[in-house]
């Protein structure tokens, strides 16, 4: 699904990345954890397609094809999708068509017909239902005044509307209560498929507990340092990232 | 020799003839005065910096003819019309107020000597009026309106300014009386050909309201001045509006709001979207007499530039005499936000239309202000309108 070779990433004329080389086969759900400088968001942007995010060496192959030559809409009606670490707020566009304009996009690019308002309107009820996001959010504007739950919620839902072949959760995480979380993981882990790869980035291993992976990579100074099973996250949350950090330097 | 139209202007009014009125002819012999004294305003008069009058005139050609028409149409039941060409046989209502806040500036004082045009309005006491009273300035000249709006009384405005060519002078005068609201609505056409003046006077007595909620299509030069005095206790302004701009058009919107009371309010919020060689104009400025405590002011701008040579120049100002007030402004100009844009891309909406839809948003915020749902989109659909020039940079 997702091949990663060598990948080196400058922001701004500096190396943020530094020879990362990753795979993911479909059905499976991967963690990237490191601690903060390391180059975790910088490989969640890179794969989404922000501008500034220069690849100097290496490569991205998304199913047999050039990550990379792709522009960020592209990428997204392809199936790759990106729940941010901090949705922007955007006024004056309501949060029901925004998504139904985001979901006739990737349509259209596919070469599927738009869904009506009120197809749109029934397919993001069913999942608004599960995750807790109210009707009252989905009138509000995209993200404006939306608790960081509300947010991350709203983010799942995303992914759940959007059915991508590939998700990367980037410290989707950060700022959840316990609550949350569990909704957000169960959100995820509905979402597991054979079809689907999935990149879960995060600092902590508490998500982990949720979403269990089925490989675990350590980054840090921008490149894998460490590789292993889910009980590796126990083992850094135990020791530190010096001590794995440390012992690959 | 051509005489320049600025030429022209000058010499016009040292021409105007006495109309035998004499309420009439003092307050005309003021502002012939006041324009000898200042002349056609250009970019070294402080609060025309932006807005250089003279050189637009001096270099139009055909700014000379006038065959300006005001057209009044929808006079709701009860509402009274009066046609300025008639000034020697007004109505007590208009010799009261007519012509005089035409001498704050050259422009206004201009209007009054000069209209071949124009119209009376009376609304009178405790009258809500049933239906909007639509009008139009169309063509070149001076003209000029009065709107009376006696205690209690309640009208809609909805002013439309087709493009035309040409130089026009409008003077508007506006009365609003103890607890009689007014809203006006103003949309400008965008006007390539044209140069467009217009002067509105607000005075606001006791707990009366003033609500004005403008589009602006821009034009060669547009110049529009709002002057409010908002006169005793209680009384309300609200004044909210957008200018999308592209190709070498250019808006101006200047307002001036004399809180002269306390317990006086007004909210601004002004939005500019600029693209071509456009160039958008907000100057505001506030000031709270001594004494007008707990008056409110709140003052916003904001312009997003499309292209490199787009220009917005944003100039709030605050004059505070009294104590206890609370003023409140803000401006800001920029590019499209990179993380908005981002953000919609990632979701896979497509560049243009992650731009459209952001560029809409921004002006959104100023039109949802707007209650009544008809005008609402009317004013959308003005915005609408100049969308495609500004973004076709």
């Amino acid at each position: 699904m997702l091949e990663i070779k060598n990948l080196h990433v400058a922001v701004g004329g500096k190396e943020i990345l530094k020879g990362l080389t990753l795979a993911i086969e479909a059905g499976q759900v991967h963690a990237i954890m490191g601690p903060n400088g390391s180059g975790k968001s910088t490989l969640s942007y890179v794969l989404a397609g922000r501008a500034g995010y220069e690849i100097t060496q290496g490569s991205i192959t998304y199913r047999g094809e050039d990550l990379n030559a792709l522009a960020p809409e592209e990428r997204a009606a392809k199936g790759v999708f990106l729940a941010m670490q901090y949705p922007v707020e955007i006024p004056g566009v309501t949060t029901l068509n925004f998504l139904k304009t985001a979901l006739n996009a990737q349509r259209r690019a596919r070469g599927e017909s738009d869904l009506d308002a009120m197809s749109v309107l029934k397919l993001v009820r069913k999942k608004a239902a599960t995750l807790k996001v109210s009707e009252e959010m989905l009138k509000r504007a995209l993200n404006v005044g939306f608790s960081g739950g509300e947010k991350k919620r709203l983010e799942i839902l995303q992914m759940e509307l959007f059915e991508p072949r590939l998700a990367i959760l980037d410290e989707t995480d950060s700022g959840l209560d316990i609550d949350a979380l569990k909704l957000v993981a169960e959100g995820v882990n509905s979402l597991r498929s054979p079809e689907r790869a999935m990149l879960v980035i995060t600092h902590y291993q508490r998500l982990l507990d949720y979403i269990v992976p089925d490989r675990i990579h350590v980054l840090a100074h921008g490149k894998i340092v460490a590789e292993g099973g889910k009980e590796l996250a126990h083992e850094l949350e135990a020791k530190g990232y010096e001590h794995i950090v440390g012992k690959a330097a | 020799m051509n005489a320049t139209a600025a030429t022209r202007l000058t010499d016009a009014l040292s021409l105007h003839a006495a109309t035998g009125a004499a309420w009439l002819d003092t307050r005309r012999a003021d502002a012939a005065k006041l324009f000898r004294d200042r002349g056609v305003p250009h970019r070294r008069i402080e609060n025309w910096k932006y807005t250089d009058l003279k050189t637009a005139l001096d270099s139009a050609n055909d700014a000379g003819e006038s065959d300006i028409r005001c057209a009044v149409a929808s006079l709701p039941d009860g509402v009274e019309l009066f046609d300025l060409a008639d000034l020697a046989h007004a109505p007590q209502w208009v010799q009261a107020h007519f012509g005089k806040a035409a001498l704050s500036d050259a422009m206004p004082a201009a209007s009054l000597l000069l209209a071949r045009a124009g119209f009376a309005l009376h609304v009178p006491k405790n009258l809500t009026a049933s239906k909007p009273l639509r009008f139009s300035f169309e063509g070149s000249g001076h003209a000029r309106a009065l709107i009376v709006l006696e205690e209690g009384a309640s009208l809609d405005l909805i002013e439309s300014r087709p493009a035309g060519r040409g130089f026009s002078n409008v003077g508007m005068e506006i009365v609003i009386g103890p607890n009689a609201r007014l809203t006006h609505v103003r949309m400008a056409d965008a006007a390539p050909d044209a140069i467009q003046v217009e002067d509105v006077a607000v005075r606001v007595a006791r707990d009366g309201a003033y609500t004005a909620r403008l589009s602006n299509g821009g034009a060669s030069l547009s110049r529009l001045n709002l002057r409010l005095t908002l006169k005793e206790k209680g009384a309300h302004a609200e004044l909210s509006g957008v200018s999308v701009l592209g190709g070498k058009l250019h808006a101006d919107v200047t307002t001036e709001i004399y809180h002269a009371s306390g317990e006086t309010h007004s909210t601004q919020l002004f939005k500019h979207v600029v693209g071509g060689h456009g160039r958008a104009v907000y100057q505001g400025k506030i000031t709270v007499a001594e004494g007008a405590d707990k008056s409110d002011s709140r003052q916003t701008a904001k312009a997003l530039l499309l292209g490199e040579r787009a220009e917005a120049d944003l100039k709030p100002e605050l004059e505070i005499f009294a104590d206890d007030v609370k003023c409140a402004h803000g401006a800001a100009v920029g590019d499209l936000d990179a993380d908005s844009l981002f953000y919609l891309r990632a979701r896979g909406i497509a560049e243009s239309e992650a731009r459209n839809m952001l560029i809409r948003a921004f002006l959104e915020e100023v039109v949802a202000e707007i209650a009544d749902e008809t005008v609402r989109a009317l004013v959308w659909q003005s915005v609408e309108d100049a969308l495609p020039r500004a973004m076709a940079s």
